[in-house]
């Protein structure tokens, strides 16, 4: 064999001084870039809102839980409601990230970082919770099981044990999976930045350099994280729906919980991807890589799961007047005509009927529409844990231990507060790595092109 | 990260050691200090008793003060005193926080003109008052409550020692009425006493004997004896109970006849006549015929039908007694009232029985005539010093009698108030007196009964006894005053009264107690009875008022105790405020619902409250409770919760006339009111949502009836088939209800191989609903108070409630779905109250201990469902899953915040105080398990049954509850759920919980048609 020309040797010695930037190596990256004012006063807002929630609980730590709205029966308020939405919006990212990706569903690709990173966070968000609403909080590590001298066991019996151990698997492998996921990414970013951001994403980076080598294990190291993380998307909300159905409340104690919960936490969870990445995309003109395709398929996800959360709202209400049980009947009854009448009617209008104008082909890819129906969907979502949590506790067994709860300010403040804790952590990472996988949409771009070669060089295969 | 040297890493070790060191520090360890000398009979750690007397109100109940170190921390009955035989009501739980009342007076002091107060010590202060006394006495005046006989001895000498102008012993709740009713009848100037203990039928004319008569424990006591179901298959005792108003004594009538206001009178007389009719009785034939059956029927308002009923009952029973009408009866004719049902027990041949006289006449006491004729005086100027004791005249008065303004025209006041209240606050001299828990006394409560107040504690601040201080003046005065006075100082006085007895013996017995001697008497066969009357209402208002006494204030001095404020009225379920109430069909007219402020005008004045519609008064009156509305003092006015001066709720001697009866005792029904609404809405503290159970069994009921067949095996047996029929047996009580679905034995429910279950039994039958357990538990378990605030956000921290529902309840989903709470389900003239005193059941398979994620709620050895304060971190998680709802939850930091002033001294200190954010409820009285216990050991031997009493087992009049060891075959508690097996049920048994309390259903005696 002959050896290769020398000009050649000389090309290959030589290394470009820099990488070819694509296209969207530059759309993407230049969200990181540049002053927007739409960023910057929703990233003071929400700073704002968190140091206003902090000095609330703060406050409600000092004096007791007693500043909340708790009246007795209900002994739970905005604070569970609150985390069981956060938990449930964080399904949708793991659901696209993971499970689309097994099934090898490409259009998840333009999202799927939005969607993850709004699962984290969400996590995140969420995992605060169990520490705000506790009596205690300075000693919520007991719910840990760690060693100690007196050889205390924690309640292994207990969902909200399972809820532990749940949501810090879920936070773990979502973290991982993320980060993972990322580095392509940031070694995209590192290779652009410049000084000390230079180091920092070096650093966060690992020696990230798209050799052949590195992408097959990176590619085997995303198969397995996906494979452990789908369990989780229907595991992790099963058990937090445990912490209802497994106690003895009437309007509570039901098998459809699990499912329920799963169908609903996904059908929020895409309904708060859309809320977010709507803005983003027109904000920082990344029209081109979310498409009407994506919205579409979004748009049928919060459709199917609309469904299943409708039928599981009827489901509810006929097992109970099957059920000839009279606590539970009064408890529905009064859910839909009691004092709680218009939570309830707004869940079911919200959650309910106003998704089944997606059936309408033109309206599943009207941005604006999508944008406004999401919001009233993550609102409907919220009332929903609101109507199962407090009418349930509202009107239990003894009659004459019944009671009203009303949210009260501090507890708006600190739902506000949650809101805003995540809106700072996601526009913070909006400007720090590229809010759409850039790897994954070049891999479709790359296989779009080679498909329309083959295409071109003559005649179907 | 770049190297790390040796350096480095161990700064940052010391560092996180250091923070983890500072993060583990909580609050500086308290220490114990022991004693230095230590007394005598004290042993730290175990209880020293002490019998006294109870002062909460004039029944005397005898009491057991329970001290720790030399501070009275609980109060217990005596069991030796044959008022109470052990028992205690709420208000004489209560009436330990007046010794570390934040009210309290802590020295002498005078009033500037300003109306500040400066201290003064005991000798200016007595100096001063002696020096008014020697000038002006006989223009001085003694104005003061109903005191025992020494201190009353006392204060007669020193009035006639110094030349007082006159001295008036006043009590509102006074008996005149009846004494003077008992003259006329029987020729006997003294008040009857009534024992129902062997009574078959008591007719309760309005006395409300169960709840404010003369003596509830004693009475409640008597009749849970005549209604024994175990000592009475038949069910005992009938209650039928008469009045416009559903009170506790109605709640737990057979039959309830709701007789318009002030009807009772002629009421009375009417069934003297138709039983003597039945009876062929002769006896009082003359003042009886005179009686007019239709007018007292239509006067009472109520069918000729439900009249003939209730007179053929009475005629057809053996042991039959009648109850004279009490304070919210009162008219101006009470003694003609009075006067007629003793003719009726005459008729009905109580006499001797069930109702007997003293061998002595009633000590004389004021009338309200006697007061107003003294205010007469202060108002023509001829008061010049008035010394005031154990009396609030200003606040109780009627306000039309026009004391306080009276009040304006006399130099000196002195009070010798305690606690300040309103007299205090507008008295020149502050001569505070000891607190009951501090001083000597005695009471003689009836002849043969003396029993002993003897001090458990030093004084705590700079107080004098009453009786010291009117002999320290008396030698201050000088001029031989002292010379008719008794050498020594207040308690040899007391001793010397006693010279007569073993003084130590009665100290440690509490008293002597021998039987009452009686005196047979007879219908005077002169012709001059007192007549009843309708009754005269001032005022042409649609409403009649009925001020009725409130179960805890008494005429107002309960309204101080911050129990008596927080535990809700046994009746309304309404606590920390007034209400008004008015029928259902009124509210619904007027548009008025629950909250909404109404004002009430009278001739004499007006006043706002807010509403509480309810089904169980008639459609004519408004009913007011009595003692509220105070201006002064941390939970008697708004003070504590930052509003002072504000009154709490509204007084409703307000709106009362300065009107009397022939006795010149207080007539408290004697005006008629205009209610309108006030256009505003003011939320009470309601602790029920509804009254209504909604069939769901909490509250059963089994009827006389079905008992006789076999109980309620039979009765769940013929409900469940005739359920496609429609209505079950007339007679039965219900018919949804289910019997037990599991079977299970609440013995097993503890570890193998160890002999205690503990568990309780509670009669519901027997159960007043008094809520003593409730004031009981309170106190033994360092409960904390929340105040008003709180409350209305039912956030009480109760440990045991009494659930109040009326029948089975409507198990409609629609019922009771408003945004407010719906206690509507009383009928007029339906007696279908069900009380449900309702406890943490301590299940043996509890839905609590499954969720606990930390484990500090757990199941002992012993069957208990204990709580581990310090574990908890708070997720409620057990009080959400928990179906009975007896959780408590710690919102606020109450163990440090809630008792103020020095009522921290009285915690228990075998009961942990609980921190904030962690959950509480009942214990079965662990720490009482536990003292018994080591004795137990000591002896080698298990701790047998009745070694471990309750606090809500020992406090309760009726025994209702019994705690005690099911594992054990003989014990009360495994006992009397095996004899009740009739009637014994678990609350929510469906739910397989496993309950160690059982119930046994309330006993339905007499059929269900209501009276109209």
């Amino acid at each position: 064999m002959a050896p290769p020309p020398a000009s050649a040797v000389a090309d290959a010695m030589n290394a470009p001084a820099r990488p070819r930037d694509s296209q969207t190596n530059v759309d993407i990256m230049a969200v990181t870039k540049g002053f927007h004012w739409p960023w910057l006063l929703a990233f003071l807002f929400a700073v704002a809102g968190v140091l206003m929630a902090l000095g609330a609980l703060i406050y409600e730590t000092y004096y007791g839980l007693g500043v909340a709205g708790y009246q007795a029966p209900v002994f739970w308020g905005v604070y569970i409601i609150t985390f069981v939405f956060w938990i449930g919006i964080g399904h949708a990212g793991t659901l696209i990230s993971a499970i689309l990706f097994l099934f090898r569903a490409k259009w998840r690709n333009a999202i799927n970082r939005g969607a993850e990173t709004m699962t984290v966070f969400a996590v995140l968000t969420a995992a605060l919770f169990p520490l705000i609403h506790i009596g205690r909080l300075w000693k919520f590590y007991f719910l840990l099981p760690y060693p100690n001298q007196r050889y205390l066991w924690v309640n292994f019996k207990s969902p909200l044990l399972w809820d532990v151990f749940a949501i810090n698997t879920y936070l773990t492998i979502s973290v991982l999976f993320f980060i993972v996921g990322l580095i392509p990414d940031i070694a995209v970013a590192r290779d652009r930045a410049v000084g000390w951001k230079k180091a920092i994403y070096t650093i966060v980076a690992a020696g990230w350099q798209g050799t052949g080598k590195q992408w097959k294990a990176h590619n085997r190291a995303v198969l397995h994280l996906s494979g452990i993380a789908t369990p989780l998307v229907l595991s992790v909300h099963s058990i937090v729906s445990w912490d209802f159905a497994m106690s003895i409340v009437p309007g509570w104690h039901a098998t459809i919980f699990a499912p329920y919960f799963v169908a609903g936490a996904i059908f929020g969870g895409f309904a708060m991807v859309l809320v977010v990445m709507i803005p983003v995309r027109r904000i920082f003109r990344l029209e081109r890589y979310i498409t009407d395709y994506h919205f579409e398929n979004m748009a049928r996800f919060i459709l199917f799961t609309s469904l299943i959360c409708g039928y599981a709202y009827g489901a509810e209400y006929f097992i109970a007047w099957y059920s000839g049980v009279e606590p539970e009947q009064t408890s529905f009854w009064q859910r839909a005509f009691g004092p709680y009448w218009f939570s309830t009617w707004c869940m079911i209008i919200f959650n309910v009927v106003m998704p089944q104008l997606l059936w309408i082909k033109k309206l599943r890819t009207n941005i604006p529409f999508l944008f406004v129906l999401s919001f009233f969907i993550n609102l409907g979502m919220w009332f929903e844990r609101y109507v199962i949590i407090i009418t349930s506790l509202s009107r239990e067994y003894v009659p004459a231990a019944w009671g009203l709860y009303i949210p009260s300010t501090v507890e708006l403040i600190v739902l506000s507060g949650s809101f805003c804790w995540f809106s700072m952590f996601f526009l913070l990472f909006l400007k720090i790595f590229p809010i759409i996988a850039i790897s994954e949409v070049k891999e479709l771009e790359i296989h779009a092109r080679d498909h329309a070669q083959a295409q071109a060089q003559g005649g179907a295969h | 990260m770049s190297e790390l040297d040796r350096r480095d890493f161990l700064k940052i070790v010391g560092l996180s050691a250091g923070a983890a060191a500072a993060a583990g520090c909580s609050d500086p360890a308290d220490k114990l200090i022991p004693y230095v000398i230590q007394p005598e009979e004290i042993t730290p750690g175990i209880a020293v008793m002490y019998a006294s007397t109870c002062q909460e109100c004039s029944a005397a109940c005898g009491l057991h003060v329970k001290t720790r170190e030399g501070r009275p921390i609980k109060l217990e009955g005596n069991p030796e005193h044959p008022i109470n035989q052990g028992r205690l009501c709420a208000r004489g739980q209560a009436g330990i926080g007046r010794t570390y009342h934040p009210d309290r007076i802590e020295g002498p002091a005078q009033r500037s003109g300003d109306g500040s107060l400066q201290a003064l010590t005991w000798d200016d202060a007595k100096n001063k008052l002696a020096a008014k006394l020697g000038s002006a006495a006989s223009k001085t005046w003694i104005l003061g409550g109903t005191v025992g006989p020494s201190l009353d001895g006392l204060l007669d000498g020193f009035a006639k020692a110094a030349g007082i102008g006159g001295r008036l012993s006043y009590d509102s709740f006074g008996q005149q009425a009846l004494i003077a009713a008992s003259q006329s009848v029987f020729g006997v100037a003294a008040a009857p006493i009534f024992d129902v203990s062997d009574a078959d039928l008591v007719i309760d004319f309005g006395s409300d004997f169960l709840d404010t008569g003369v003596s509830p424990t004693e009475h409640a006591g008597q009749l849970a004896k005549s209604r024994d179901m175990n000592a009475h298959a038949d069910g005992g005792a009938r209650l039928i109970s008469i009045g416009p108003r559903q009170n506790l004594t109605a709640s737990n009538a057979d039959i309830w006849v709701p007789a318009a206001a002030g009807s009772e009178g002629l009421l009375a007389l009417a069934l003297a006549k138709a039983v003597a009719k039945k009876t062929g009785s002769n006896i009082a034939s003359s003042a009886i015929s005179g009686a007019d059956i239709g007018k007292a029927v239509s006067a009472a308002g109520i069918e000729r039908a439900s009249f003939d009923r209730v007179a053929e009952k009475i005629a057809s029973a053996h042991h039959a007694v009648a109850l004279p009408p009490g304070i919210a009866a009162a008219t101006t004719a009470g003694a003609g009232a009075a006067a007629a049902v003793l003719l009726l027990n005459a008729v009905i041949g109580a006499l001797g029985h069930q109702l007997k006289y003293p061998a002595s006449d009633a000590r004389p006491v004021s009338s309200l005539k006697d007061v107003l004729a003294l205010i007469g005086e202060m108002k023509a100027g001829n008061v010049d010093c008035l010394l005031i004791h154990d009396l609030n005249p200003v606040y109780s008065l009627p306000a039309s009698a026009g004391f306080k303004e009276a009040l304006a025209k006399v130099d000196l006041v002195v009070s010798f108030a305690s606690l300040i209240d309103e007299t205090s606050e507008v008295s020149n001299l502050l001569l505070p007196d000891h607190t009951s828990m501090e001083r000597w006394g005695d009471a003689n409560p009836r002849p043969g009964v003396r029993s002993i107040v003897q001090p458990t504690i030093r004084p705590l601040f700079d107080t004098q006894a009453l009786g010291d201080t009117l002999l320290s003046v008396a030698r201050a005065m000088g001029g031989g005053v002292a010379d008719g006075l008794p050498a020594g100082s207040w308690k040899s006085v007391v001793e010397a009264n006693w010279s007569d007895t073993n003084w130590r013996q009665a100290l440690a017995r509490g008293g002597v107690f021998e039987a009452t001697p009686t005196r047979d008497v007879s219908v005077s066969s002169d012709a001059a009875y007192l007549r009843p009357s309708a009754p005269r209402l001032q005022g042409g208002g649609a409403f009649t008022v009925i001020a009725f006494p409130h179960s805890y204030y008494g005429d107002g001095r309960g309204a101080a105790l911050p129990w008596m404020q927080e535990i809700p009225d046994p009746v309304t379920k309404l606590s920390w405020n007034s209400w008004a109430e008015i029928s259902l069909k009124k509210a619904k007219e007027m548009g008025v619902v629950f909250g909404d402020v109404i004002k009430i005008e009278t001739e004499s004045g007006s006043i706002e409250i807010s509403a509480f519609p309810r089904g169980g008064v008639r459609d004519d009156v408004v009913a007011i409770p009595i003692g509220q509305g105070h201006t002064v003092g941390h939970y008697a006015s708004m003070a504590g919760d930052d509003q002072p001066g504000v009154a709490r709720g509204a007084n409703v001697a307000a709106i009362l006339p300065a009107a009397h009866d022939e006795a010149g005792g207080q007539a408290f029904l004697s005006t008629s009111a205009k209610v309108s609404k006030a256009g505003r809405f003011r939320r009470l503290a309601l602790s029920q949502w509804t009254d209504n159970q909604r069939k769901r069994g909490l509250a059963q009921e089994v009827s006389i009836h079905d008992l006789t067949k076999g109980g309620m095996a039979h009765f769940a047996a013929v409900a469940n088939a005739s359920e496609d029929s429609g209505h079950g047996e007339a007679a039965a009580g219900g018919h949804h209800f289910e019997g037990p679905p599991f079977e299970f034995d609440p013995k097993n429910d503890a570890e193998p191989g160890q002999p205690y279950r503990w568990g309780m039994t509670i009669d519901n039958d027997k159960c007043t609903g008094c809520s003593a357990c409730i004031a009981a538990c309170y106190i033994e378990n360092n409960g904390v108070i929340v105040g008003e605030l709180e409350a209305i956000r039912h956030r009480e921290m109760n440990w045991i409630r009494i659930e109040r529902y009326v029948g089975e309840g409507n198990d409609d989903v629609r019922e009771d779905s408003e945004r407010r709470p719906t206690p509507d389900g009383e009928i007029l003239g339906h007696a279908e109250v069900r009380h449900l005193p309702m406890l943490c059941q301590h299940c043996g398979a509890a839905p609590c201990e499954a969720v606990c994620p930390v484990i500090a709620t757990y199941h002992s050895p012993e069957g208990i469902n204990g709580m581990t304060y310090n574990r908890c971190v708070g997720t409620r998680y057990c009080a959400n899953n928990c179906v009975y709802k007896v959780r408590r939850f710690n919102y606020f930091d109450y163990g440090r915040l809630n008792w103020p002033g020095l009522l921290g001294l009285m915690l228990n200190p075998d009961v942990t105080v609980r921190n904030q954010g962690v959950m509480e409820k009942c214990s079965f009285c662990s720490q009482r398990i536990e003292a018994a216990r080591q004795p137990a050991k000591d002896e080698g031997r298990e701790i047998g049954d009745g070694e471990v009493v309750t606090a809500c087992q020992q406090a309760c009049p009726s025994d209702a509850i019994t705690f005690g060891n099911y594992r054990e075959e003989s014990s009360s508690v495994s006992t009397l759920a095996r004899q009740g097996e009739d009637r014994a049920y678990h609350a929510l048994q469906e739910l397989n919980t496993r309950p160690a309390v059982t119930y046994l259903a309330q006993v339905r005696r007499e059929k269900n048609e209501g009276v109209h």
